[in-house]
């Protein structure tokens, strides 16, 4: 067993990576930058170490300091979390090089899978269908048009190394096309160090299924079934469930062949410890796949709330070597739960970020009730990171008793001193459509611009 | 530890009124908290635990600031903060002199000490004009970012 890990991210993540070491008697090291010295994380670890100032790129992203940290803190192993270094393959030789043993997938694997193009061309190689578009990075304007047209209108433009739903453009026509495949590359290249754009086909109001899969040592992968996460904002998730009405009420085999796909792919890539694989299902009951997050997700407590398994404590066992305890047939879908993101944000002033201090902050509890957050009262929410102050999750024996309890849960919040998202979330809880079962990607933007913004504002 | 080294903790203790005191070393921990009006205190010592390395001891969470730019200290000194992770020494050698002692005059070129990471020895320049009044981190033992190293009375 590990003796010592350091946890590599910050805020709510990395208090749930130090609670699974706690659970299995493991010291814990955190990092912190100079603005999250107080922060909730470094408070419940053994040892913290401050590893620059607030910008990311002078801490949470420095590969040389974060590995000085574990030197000096004598670690066996580092959590990554998710975001920051945790799909960085030059991160996981360095920390291979020192050794020190990176829990989640090997470089390898890492590679494999390594920009959306080319983890594109796996899956098809796989025999797992793809949405209809480029080879691979398209060099040169007129290959783009001529792609798009042999695709068919409308189309999206998307950087290969984009992530978190940034990076994408999307083109109805021959002149926005050009547009988009220019600002499309400028953008990527400032974003993420890379200008390589390739093309899909858009599929309007898709919904967004992703599969949890498991993988160890030995070669063997399981899936933990999917969760639905269309209900977006600007490509950013807000609430998510398992298992996917959609799956549920309309097209219950596709969850095995959904299923049994993601695995084919984890296969081919010879994939190890956690992982997700995102498809988007259309109205018909097509599903494509989309691409691998090669990492722990932050919605993966609704997985972990239906299946019973604990997926942080999973990541650990797997990185020592061990090999899965589970058989696909051993995997059960039980009950429904569901998650929203608490952000930090303004739903009545276009989600505007709103950073600073939590004056007061009780957050809901009882039966079926989960709440994973860094958050407390006089805590100071940092500007420099992204917003999200915590999530709840709510459980139950169905759809129906999990929505009540979130709305239940969601009145019980008394957080003053910064704005929250969580009246939007009541919304999203009492809207019909959203009740139903019956949402795609397109959800929210119907929501704000239709009659229920009366409904929003209601909830102050 | 043995009996001697904690009575003459709890001794320090009563002197100077601390009611809580702990200590975490590799290969053990000893925690010491005196009851409400001064009552005997409660010890809590744990089992050794298996352990090769040096004693590491961080604080459970620090207060940090800026470091790069020195810090002017309630004293109306100045505060060498480290810019990196590391660990800290003050000689480029085991056999070779201290890079300052107290009372060392330096300049802002001056060396001040080494702080290695990865098995690169970084130099570490004072960047302040004056005399070194206190060292404040023990030669080998870790440092973070942030974190003061030595006191100057600036010139």
């Amino acid at each position: 067993m590990f003796e010592k890990i350091l946890v590599a991210n910050r805020g709510e993540i990395a208090v749930r990576i130090i609670r699974a070491c706690k659970e299995l008697n493991i010291r814990t090291v955190a990092v912190y930058s100079e603005v999250d010295a107080n922060s909730m994380h470094v408070q419940m670890a053994d040892e913290a170490i401050c590893i620059g100032k607030a910008a990311a790129s002078e801490s949470y992203l420095r590969i040389d300091r974060i590995i000085s940290a574990a030197e000096i803190a004598d670690v066996d192993a580092i959590h990554p979390g998710y975001g920051f270094l945790s799909e960085n393959a030059h991160f996981v030789e360095v920390c291979e090089s020192c050794n020190i043993r990176f829990i989640g997938p090997s470089p390898r694997a890492m590679q494999a899978l390594g920009d959306k193009a080319v983890s594109r061309a796996l899956a098809k190689k796989a025999g797992v269908p793809t949405p209809p578009g480029s080879e691979g990075v398209v060099e040169k304007e007129h290959d783009a048009v001529a792609i798009a047209k042999q695709i068919g209108y409308p189309v999206m433009i998307k950087a290969v190394a984009g992530g978190g739903g940034r990076g994408m453009r999307v083109a109805h026509n021959d002149i926005s096309m050009v547009k988009g495949y220019h600002t499309a590359r400028t953008e990527a290249e400032k974003a993420f160090g890379n200008s390589g754009v390739y093309i899909e086909k858009y599929i309007e109001n898709p919904h967004h299924i992703e599969i949890q899969i498991l993988g160890d040592t030995k070669g063997r992968i399981i899936h933990l079934g999917e969760r639905d996460c269309s209900v977006q904002r600007r490509n950013q998730k807000l609430v998510e469930e398992a298992p996917s009405p959609l799956l549920e009420y309309r097209f219950r085999k596709l969850r095995d062949k959904i299923g049994k796909a993601a695995v084919k792919i984890a296969e081919a890539a010879r994939y190890t410890n956690a992982g997700t694989v995102e498809f988007i299902v259309d109205n018909q009951g097509n599903f494509y796949f989309l691409e691998v997050n090669k990492r722990i997700q932050v919605e993966h407590p609704v997985t972990e709330e239906v299946t019973g398994i604990d997926l942080v404590r999973y990541q650990i066992l797997l990185a020592l070597g061990e090999p899965l305890q589970h058989s696909q047939s051993d995997i059960q879908i039980k009950g429904h739960a569901i998650e929203c993101r608490i952000n930090a944000e303004d739903p009545f002033d276009d989600f505007r970020p709103s950073p600073g201090r939590i004056e007061m902050y009780f957050q809901p509890g009882g039966r079926g009730v989960r709440v994973d957050t860094n958050a407390y009262a006089g805590y100071t929410i940092p500007p420099t990171y992204d917003s999200m102050i915590g999530k709840l999750i709510t459980s139950g024996k169905d759809r129906r008793e999990a929505m009540d309890r979130m709305n239940r849960a969601l009145a019980e919040y008394m957080i003053t001193g910064i704005k929250t998202t969580v009246s939007f979330q009541q919304a999203i809880m009492q809207d019909p459509n959203f009740r139903r079962g019956v949402y795609s990607t397109g959800f929210i933007e119907q929501l704000l611009g239709g009659a229920r913004r009366e409904l929003i504002e209601e909830k102050t | 530890m043995d009996i001697k080294d904690i009575k003459a903790i709890i001794d320090l203790m009563k002197k100077n009124s601390i009611t809580e005191f702990e200590l975490e070393r590799q290969d053990s921990k000893i925690r010491l908290k005196r009851g409400p009006n001064g009552g005997v205190p409660v010890v809590q010592y744990d089992e050794p635990v298996a352990g090769g390395a040096a004693p590491v001891l961080l604080p459970a969470s620090s207060t940090s600031t800026p470091a790069g730019t020195p810090q002017i200290a309630a004293t109306g000194e100045i505060e060498v903060k480290s810019p990196m992770i590391g660990t800290f020494y003050r000689a480029p050698s085991p056999e070779a002199a201290n890079y300052v002692e107290i009372g060392s005059e330096i300049s802002p070129e001056s060396v001040v000490c080494i702080i290695e990471a990865m098995k690169v020895m970084n130099e570490i320049k004072a960047e302040v004009k004056g005399v070194i009044t206190q060292v404040l981190v023990e030669n080998a033992k870790p440092v973070e970012f942030g974190q003061p190293l030595f006191k100057v009375r600036p010139a």
